[in-house]
């Protein structure tokens, strides 16, 4: 009963991820990729000394800096908001969760619309100080708006995960704080927020790992030119590694990042394990 | 989890303050629940509503009798949409299908047999959990080329019927049936294999329409492994080709909003009707996982 899942599992899983790691050891034909010369740790030599992916390094940790503490906040806070309505309760999660259920393409469209230079959206926040442009073509505004997109994606997801970590706190713990007088604010910040402590944690990492693989957007945004536009600001690490692999057909080079990336998606996820709280 | 989920603590009931302030207290919170709701609705209404605009009134309101459907005629005459949508369904239809039957099938075995190397398998799956695809998109796509299914439906449908995150989840689903179920099965002489399929599978329903859900979703919206395996616009799926209309810059906006509505409608359809058990399955795997 288990052999499909094997097979699958070896053939489509196990073989590509270790070839990833052999390819980057390698030097790979740009026209005909069964050309390959073993060239040791040079990929990674040339990797670390390239502006560009440095660059993205630096592109990949703000996009996660802005996206994780923004989600993880915000969902914290709606959760919260949520706790104690009854009535249309399904109603508002369904609604908060709609949007992580929708293509990526889909909502990366609809926003690029909405964030036009003259657009309902940037015309407005315009008005509030933000500079009047196009906000995915302006290499000043592009990340931001990508971490919108993203935030607006991911939100409802983590607001049903917090809701799911309140219901499990103790409704007595809530009417003992009350008796010693405490209000709204003191319940959240003593009783709320201790309580979904495992979740934060595995929302966090969870968000971490997620924001670090951001593709879909970026690919979107560049609207089938150069990817990473405009001019290398959305140049996110797997953008990065798209462009070696699939444009400039450097698949030893970008096989180098791809492990760069797995090595610290690895490592968050370690990092996890030993920081996380037995109960997450 | 879904012994908690059932009754929720209501903190701004609990006794104490005056009922005036707690209707206030209530009023906000709905109001800014009410508010947050708007703004995660506002950009697939504006979509819809765009998407129904004649080019002429882009951006502007105008009452319903000035909507028409021209947008999607539009799009249906001058992409091959159709053959999109076949492609997606096809795709999707065929990945949920070998999903459900491999990954419940190795669920079982996880949960319910002793074999040597039972616990090595169980520890790669939820290693291989924590991969993600972008790191080995690579050789993936290099094996593809090798088999020649570029461009064929295959390249997008086999690789992705096997699913650790959805091995996992089956196995959990086994775990909690009663191992007597079993023995009794065994006592009364029924084979593995019946076993699993008469009494594993009917009382695991949940967890298998859960599976297919999610690798329905998953399969109907992804945009990375489509774009890059298939190049031929008759082989494309509905996101890669909306993509293609969308990077266009002569479609105008209101047909490229046509093609999001046609995109997003059957999976938000979809959800909505099934959410009740959607939304508590996935937040509690995202908490195993």
């Amino acid at each position: 009963m288990l052999t499909p899942a094997i097979v699958l599992l070896a053939w489509w899983f196990v073989t590509p991820i270790v070839q990833s790691v052999v390819l980057s050891f390698q030097q790979v034909s740009k026209f005909r990729f069964d050309e390959r010369t073993f060239v040791g740790l040079q990929n990674y030599s040339e990797l670390f000394a390239d502006d560009a992916f440095r660059r993205s390094l630096g592109i990949t940790a703000t996009f996660v800096l802005f996206v994780v503490p923004a989600q993880t906040v915000l969902a914290i806070l709606v959760a919260a908001t949520l706790q104690g309505v009854a009535r249309g309760r399904t109603l508002f999660r369904t609604v908060f969760f709609v949007p992580y259920m929708t293509s990526t393409v889909a909502i990366t469209t609809i926003f690029m619309q909405l964030f036009v230079k003259g657009g309902p959206v940037s015309s407005t926040l315009a008005r509030f100080g933000t500079p009047d442009v196009t906000w995915y073509a302006d290499t000043g505004m592009a990340l931001i708006f990508l971490v919108i997109v993203y935030v607006y994606m991911f939100v409802g997801l983590y607001i049903v995960i917090f809701v799911g970590g309140m219901e499990s706190i103790p409704a007595s713990l809530y009417e003992a704080a009350t008796m010693d007088g405490a209000g709204v604010v003191r319940r959240f910040w003593h009783v709320t927020l201790p309580g979904l402590r495992p979740y934060a944690v595995f929302v966090v990492v969870a968000g971490v790992i997620q924001a670090i693989q951001v593709f879909d957007q970026a690919y979107v945004i560049s609207g089938g030119t150069v990817l990473g536009s405009p001019a290398g600001a959305t140049s996110t690490i797997v953008v990065f590694i798209y462009q070696q692999a699939f444009r400039l057909n450097a698949i030893g080079y970008g096989s180098a990042a791809t492990v760069v990336l797995l090595a610290t998606v690895i490592i968050a996820g370690v990092i996890s394990r030993r920081i996380a709280p037995k109960e997450a | 989890m879904a012994a908690t989920a059932t009754r929720v603590p209501p903190p701004s009931v609990v006794r104490g303050g005056r009922s005036s302030a707690r209707r206030v207290a209530r009023m906000a919170q709905l109001l800014v629940l009410s508010v947050f709701g708007l703004v995660m609705v506002a950009p697939l209404a504006f979509a819809l509503y765009v998407s129904m605009l004649d080019r002429a009134d882009y951006l502007s309101l105008v009452p319903p009798s000035r909507l028409t459907l021209d947008n999607y005629r539009f799009v249906w005459e001058n992409a091959p949409v159709g053959r999109w949508y076949l492609n997606t369904i096809l795709v999707t239809a065929l990945v949920v299908g070998g999903a459900v039957v491999v990954n419940t099938l190795a669920g079982y075995a996880l949960a319910r047999f002793r074999f040597r190397g039972r616990q090595l398998v169980f520890l790669a799956v939820v290693a291989i959990l924590m991969v993600p695809l972008q790191a080995y998109l690579i050789p993936l796509y290099l094996q593809v080329v090798d088999l020649g299914w570029l461009n064929t439906i295959l390249a997008l449908t086999v690789p992705f019927i096997v699913n650790p995150l959805l091995i996992f989840l089956m196995r959990q689903s086994f775990s909690t049936l009663p191992k007597e179920l079993d023995e009794a099965a065994a006592v009364d002489g029924a084979g593995r294999f019946y076993t699993f399929l008469r009494i594993g599978v009917p009382l695991t329903l949940t967890g298998v329409a859960t599976q297919a859900i999610l690798a329905g979703t998953w399969t109907w919206n992804s945009f990375m492994i489509p774009v890059t395996m298939t190049t031929e616009p008759e082989k494309f799926v509905l996101t890669v080709g909306l993509n293609s209309l969308q990077a266009q810059n002569y479609v105008l906006p209101t047909v490229q909003m046509a093609g999001v509505v046609l995109l997003t409608i059957p999976v938000v359809l979809m959800f909505v009707v099934f959410q009740r058990f959607i939304v508590p399955s996935l937040a509690s795997t995202g908490i195993k996982g």
